[in-house]
């Protein structure tokens, strides 16, 4: 689709996570498209895509429930956006395997009893917004720059990974999410862990995983001197917002609990450690409160580490 | 087990398993020259007990058993930066999917249940829902880890905050769900997948 006078336009799949515990990320990217005059219609009846579970135990299935969707996806026009990271690279990655191997796109088609339909172009939010939509445009339709509000933009595994899929940025290097924060007035931080790993779905079977990988992220940001987080993937932002008090209780403050003694913070080496609460936003949260969206239709209220006395503080309620 | 010395033969080596790891993943083993980059990037790598290169040097020398009868596959986060990383293109986590399925197929001998005790109630609710409930999946994780008493201070919040849907229905397509999984089997069952 190239951007010209045609109004853009775009199928959704929004992804079992947005319709639950990463509603916000729905509620905002909506907003947003309307706020942009971009179409959105979400795909009717849309299964899950399996996610991670499912490939790491059965291929052929997570292959087939993609290739599914694919094709529900064909009923309604426009390429297809979708917001998840995982559902992203799971959609992704089925195409790019089925066109690639015959004998498996055989497969799926039994499986799913019909053709699979691979051509449909899968995007991200971020690329549809940074390259379709335009960051020069996209700089143009602000209307209330995030001035001085200091972003640790966090693109976690799956936006770039493995390189032969998603194609929407360097695999090691992306700077699609700094360019666009650039775009919007706010000012992206230089920090490590961008690109680390959050602990994913070990939320559900193993914490203790999340709670480790998911501190170091907030360490190096707080030192990198971001006053939040941007994320783009539900996941993500499940484990560093919903989690991150717990995460506190057991590596924060050195002498505060047991855990603290014996899994204390490594970087600080003893000193008094940070302890801010990093508010962690959705890519669409941001965007559309610099396009000037009220924050009421952003659901900012379903967050559990509160933003708002942050975005009080930096004017921008 | 990592100091005690190898002896490989005819006897102690399974050649077949790693043909089929191999079959499945779409990946060479033997291309591996065991830079360590994989290791080196893994975040999960500190959880398992074989890290990623040597999971695929055990491989190389044919003893899978040892990566089945531990924890490591079920450690994998599934980020992918092994492979992304990998110079000689050895695509790391396909070769984590294919242990794990094999390991779950043959109702694996690993003592990590926790995660395929997840990975298998995520699949059920797909199969009778279409779509992932989340209160769902965490009280019937709860129930059969018999950790009733996990995240029990969350739950209340996140269903205030609108984070945990109380109530949802099934899709109305559910049937077609139902036709991929029976379809699925059968081809299993006829040898007309793996
Ligand atoms: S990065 Fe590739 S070549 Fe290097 S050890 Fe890992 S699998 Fe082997
Ligand atoms: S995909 Fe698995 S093995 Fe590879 S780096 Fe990630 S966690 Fe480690």
């Amino acid at each position: 689709m190239t951007p010209g006078k045609k109004r853009l336009s775009y199928s959704y799949y929004p992804g079992c996570s947005l319709h639950a515990s990463g509603r916000e990320y729905d509620i905002s990217t909506r907003a947003l498209f309307k706020a942009l005059n971009v179409g959105l219609k979400e795909v009717p009846d849309w299964f899950c895509c399996g996610a991670t579970p499912a490939h790491n135990v059965d291929e052929l299935l997570s292959l087939s429930l993609c290739a599914k969707n694919l094709s529900l996806a064909e009923e309604v026009e426009g390429d297809l956006a979708v917001a998840c990271a995982a559902c992203f690279s799971r959609l992704k990655t089925t195409q790019h395997h089925l066109k690639e191997d015959d004998s498996k796109r055989k497969q799926v088609e039994v499986a799913i009893d019909g053709p699979a339909a691979l051509n449909k172009p899968v995007k991200h939010i971020l690329e549809i917004l940074a390259r379709e939509y335009g960051l020069a445009k996209l700089e143009e339709s602000v209307k209330k720059p995030l001035l001085g509000l200091k972003v640790a933009a966090y693109y976690g595994c799956l936006l770039t990974r493995p390189p032969e899929v998603p194609e929407l940025d360097d695999c090691e290097d992306p700077s699609i999410m700094e360019d666009l924060l650039r775009a919007l007035g706010a000012e992206p931080v230089k920090w490590s862990h961008r690109m680390e790993c959050c602990g994913a779905n070990f939320t559900l079977s193993r914490p203790g995983v999340v709670l480790k990988l998911s501190n170091a992220i907030l360490e190096s940001a707080r030192f990198a001197g971001a006053d939040c987080i941007m994320v783009a993937c539900p996941l993500c932002h499940g484990n560093l917002d919903i989690r991150q008090k717990e995460i506190k209780d057991a590596y924060g403050a050195p002498d505060s609990t047991l855990f603290g003694n014996i899994f204390g913070s490594e970087l600080h080496g003893g000193s008094a450690p940070d302890q801010r609460d990093l508010p962690i936003f959705y890519v669409t949260q941001l965007a559309a409160l610099a396009m000037g969206v009220a924050s009421g239709s952003l659901g900012f209220e379903s967050v559990i580490t509160d933003p708002k006395p942050l975005l009080r503080d930096k004017q921008l309620l | 087990m990592k100091n005690k010395l190898m002896h490989l033969s005819n006897e102690t080596m399974n050649i077949g398993f790693v043909k089929k790891v191999e079959a499945l993943s779409g990946s060479s083993v033997r291309r591996c020259f065991q830079c360590g980059k994989c290791s080196a990037g893994c975040p999960m790598s500190t959880f398992m007990e074989h890290p990623p290169n040597r999971v695929v040097r055990l491989l190389q020398l044919g003893q899978g058993q040892r990566i089945l009868a531990g924890r490591s596959i079920w450690y994998c986060a599934s980020c992918e930066t092994c492979t992304t990383r990998c110079p000689n293109k050895v695509d790391l986590a396909a070769i984590m999917d294919a242990l794990r399925k094999l390991s779950w197929d043959a109702d694996g001998p690993s003592k990590e249940s926790y995660v395929q005790l997840a990975n298998r109630l995520f699949i059920e609710n797909i199969r009778t829902y279409g779509r992932q409930y989340e209160l769902r999946l965490g009280a019937a994780f709860n129930m059969k880890s018999g950790q009733f008493l996990k995240d029990l201070m969350l739950g209340p919040k996140l269903i205030s905050k609108g984070k945990l849907k109380m109530f949802h229905s099934k899709n109305k397509n559910i049937a077609e769900i139902e036709g991929i999984f029976k379809r699925i089997e059968e081809m299993r069952k006829k040898g007309e997948a793996l």
